[in-house]
């Protein structure tokens, strides 16, 4: 008898059952493939019925990862980079398995070193080419570095400097997938289109799929909300953001950019919000290209920051503006020499000036010491709320931080941090919000004294979310529906849309066994 | 009041090259830095022109690349910058680096206060301070932590010991080396990087300072490098896979290797 790849859920595994969402599920049996073939015998072994959730490193926010019942595919020991190629435009790509930690990633591409045990002969005259050529990066850019390129992929990650670069998507080149049968579909950009929407793939094993896409249109903001559809589009795109729910991706290609030579950060201070907002507006308008970031803390945050200051050593060192600013701005310049870095951060100038700044209120990091000081500073934030809600957690264990993820397009700005700040006060609760301001895109992170205050700041996110839908906005721009975002999701779309998606997943997953929760109830859309 | 405040031109890696001939480091300007400690000196120089109206100028002996260091401590609020470069000065040590820096300073003018940080990262010596004092034949204290005030003729200033704190009354004009980490260095602000790269900028030559050429770069060192090396170190990494039980008996295993 062939040695089963399954193992049984034990004490020993626990932390299989739950993510960085901390959701807590269930499953009967786990497995750690590290080949394709190992994934095509464990879906084999498993014969088609069992629900399957498959896992990364499970760093999700949005319990994609999380299993309700059945098997964990988990494929974090599928880990290995196989290869490297170059186009004739001489751009180079990395083809590797999901399981690649982002940290691996990068620390491969930086120090141009590769294990490459099993290469092809192309990979390694590619290679040979690589470590001659100028220093390239990976741009996508989630906070948690030890997220997998594989889970990256399945829920379209993004970051700060998808500002400038965008989500994961525009640098997923190649993907293999498995579908519950064990047959492949081999996906290269720029080879498949949908025929409006119509899309047909064929398998590695010569089955023709026929695929309705479904009616909806996907939001024209920052979005990880659901299945991505467009007239006409990349087939490889429907399996980017598919959160684990059409198959199990077994290998992905990713294209890497050239690294900029000069790397400026700068903090703008302000003194009120209305400033704030002018000046993100007029940066994003002045449009040159070379902003990665543009990044938001509001006057809370400035506050808990200079709270922890004053109490906890470990933040002594904080580097924090005069009491006179409340607000700040975060940007990035990515140039290719200092003199252009400079004609950059001069027009952002101009453009805080404009605002009713004053350029003498900023702080310009041009050294590796100083931009890990605006970095420390950033990161300081989520830091301090966290260690907020923990001790309020002791005495209140059921309250969790209630962080938002809401996208809406540039108009609605203004209007959208108004209505957080205004509906947050009404109710007088604790809130810090911070993020991706240049994308619309801030987290609202409601932070609870007890039971009451979370219950009334859920509801408050869900009143968000229909609003900013009505705007034309994404309840989820970058962490996916996962399972915890799925009644905010169908707020989005029409019934006849979940129908459709639905539809679409069985064509590809007749038995429904992937992702089951993950993006919609498996239950609410029956037929 | 006139301050002037010495910075030095440090690699931001710690990985340099050196010359093997001369066995000095090689110092390309390529990702180079304002030594950190001088980045304290450079702050406190900032907040005493603020408190008293000081007017400050930074202090350099360099390769012509330290220009753009020096621009960068006027980014951040100094009145002006002086560098002092000339293959001359090439392969100086402490003795003739403090005499070029005192020949510097002494051109430019009177100076009540010279600030400097307490060593360099990369030559870690911490003699310049001191040997600048004697070149330039006024008192010094190391390793100040604060000072609580400055008047005309005298600064009162703390210095950490080991054991204590000592208060100083110090007769100007006088040169005082910083401790580490007794203010936040402030960063450029975009208003301060504008004005550092329109402003002037003062050079200076070995011609230019009336200095003894026997007594510059590697002719005035009597220091001999003989030999430096790198330290080996390794560093091994290794992934811990599996599950919580095999990872734990694992992370045992190599506690109980190392121990061995």
């Amino acid at each position: 008898m062939a040695k089963s790849y399954l193992h049984l859920i034990t004490d020993n595994v626990e932390e299989y059952l739950r993510d960085e969402s901390r959701t807590v599920g269930s499953a009967e049996s786990i497995s750690f493939p590290r080949s394709e073939e190992d994934v095509r015998g464990i879906l084999r072994e498993l014969g088609g019925k069992t629900p399957v959730t498959v896992q990364g490193a499970r760093t999700g926010l949005a319990a994609g990862a999380v299993p309700f019942g059945g098997h964990i595919l988990n494929l974090t020991r599928l880990n290995r980079v196989l290869g490297l190629r170059e186009n004739l435009d001489g751009e180079f790509s990395v083809i590797l398995q999901p399981g690649v930690a982002l940290s691996v990633l990068r620390k491969c591409i930086a120090d141009k070193k590769f294990d490459t045990e099993g290469w092809d002969a192309e990979s390694l005259c590619i290679y040979e080419i690589f470590k001659e050529a100028p220093r390239k990066f990976f741009p996508p850019d989630p906070t948690e570095v030890s997220a997998t390129v594989g889970g990256m992929v399945s829920c379209n990650a993004s970051g700060a400097k998808s500002f400038r670069y965008g989500a994961t998507r525009g640098y997923v080149k190649a993907l293999r997938v498995v579908l519950t049968d064990g047959d492949v579909i081999a996906l290269r950009r720029g080879e498949n289109f949908a025929d409006g929407r119509t899309l047909t793939l064929m398998t590695e094993g010569g089955r023709l799929i026929k695929l309705r896409l479904p009616s909806y249109n996907v939001p024209a903001t920052k979005s990880a909300s659901g299945y991505y559809i467009k007239d006409d589009m990349d087939a490889i795109d429907l399996f980017i953001g598919m959160d684990g729910t059409l198959g199990v991706i077994t290998e992905i290609e990713v294209s890497l950019l050239p690294l900029s030579h000069v790397i400026w950060g700068a903090m703008f201070f302000f003194k009120d919000e209305a400033s704030c907002i002018d000046f993100v507006i007029r940066a994003r308008k002045s449009g040159s290209g070379k902003i990665a970031a543009l990044e938001y803390f509001d006057s809370n945050v400035l506050e808990i920051l200079r709270e922890q200051r004053r109490t906890n050593p470990s933040f002594s060192r904080l580097p924090l503006p005069s009491d006179e600013f409340s607000f700040s701005i975060y940007a990035e310049l990515h140039c290719n020499s200092e003199e252009e870095a400079a004609r950059e951060l001069f027009a952002l100038g101009e453009c805080m000036e404009a605002s009713g700044g004053s350029e003498r209120d900023t702080w310009v990091s041009r050294t590796a010491l100083e931009y890990n000081a605006l970095i420390g500073f950033r990161h300081a934030a989520p830091e301090c709320v966290n260690m907020i809600i923990d001790r309020r957690k002791k005495e209140h264990p059921s309250i969790t931080k209630l962080g938002t993820d809401l996208s809406v397009p540039d108009e609605h700005l203004a209007e959208i941090m108004a209505m957080y700040h205004a509906m947050l006060a009404e109710r007088n609760l604790q809130y810090a919000i911070w993020g991706h301001i240049g994308s619309n895109h801030v987290h609202v992170n409601i932070i609870p004294q007890d039971e009451n205050d979370y219950k009334e700041g859920k509801a408050l996110y869900n009143i968000w979310a229909k609003r900013i839908v009505k705007m034309g906005g994404a309840v989820s721009a970058e962490h996916g529906i996962g399972k915890i975002k799925a009644d905010q999701f169908r707020m989005m779309y029409e019934p006849v849309h979940f129908r459709e998606m639905r539809r679409l997943k069985l064509a590809l997953d007749p038995n429904g066994i992937f992702g089951r929760g993950t993006i919609f109830r498996w239950e609410d859309d029956d037929e | 009041m006139k301050i002037a405040v010495c910075i030095k031109q440090v690699p931001s890696t710690n990985k340099v090259r050196m010359d093997p001939v001369t066995n000095t480091i090689i110092r390309d300007g390529k990702d180079a830095v304002i030594n950190p400690y001088d980045l304290f000196a450079l702050e406190l120089a900032i907040t005493l022109s603020e408190r008293y109206g000081a007017h400050v100028t930074a202090f350099s002996m360099g390769i012509p690349a330290t220009e753009s260091l020096l621009r960068d401590a006027v980014a951040r609020g100094i009145s002006g910058a002086v560098l002092l470069t000339d293959r001359a000065f090439a392969g100086a040590d402490t003795l003739a680096t403090s005499y070029t820096l005192a020949r510097g300073i002494a051109s430019a003018g009177k100076f009540d206060l010279i600030l400097c940080g307490r060593m360099a990262i990369d030559g870690d010596t911490a003699q310049i301070g001191p040997e600048l004092a004697e070149a330039l034949g006024i008192p010094h204290v190391s390793g100040v932590s604060e000072i609580i005030s400055l008047s005309e003729n005298k600064a009162i200033a703390v210095r950490l010991t080991d054991s204590a704190a000592e208060t100083l009354e110090i007769a100007l004009p006088a040169l005082l080396t910083i401790q580490k980490d007794i203010n936040i260095p402030r960063m450029p602000s975009i208003a301060g990087i504008r004005r550092s790269l329109a402003e002037g900028f003062t050079l200076k030559r070995a011609a230019d300072i009336s200095a003894d050429p026997r007594r510059l770069g590697l002719d005035g060192s009597p220091t001999q490098v003989v030999r430096t090396f790198v330290p080996q170190a390794d560093k091994l990494s290794e992934t811990i896979e599996g599950t919580a039980a095999e990872k734990t008996a694992k992370l045992l295993g190599i506690i109980g290797e190392v121990r061995k």
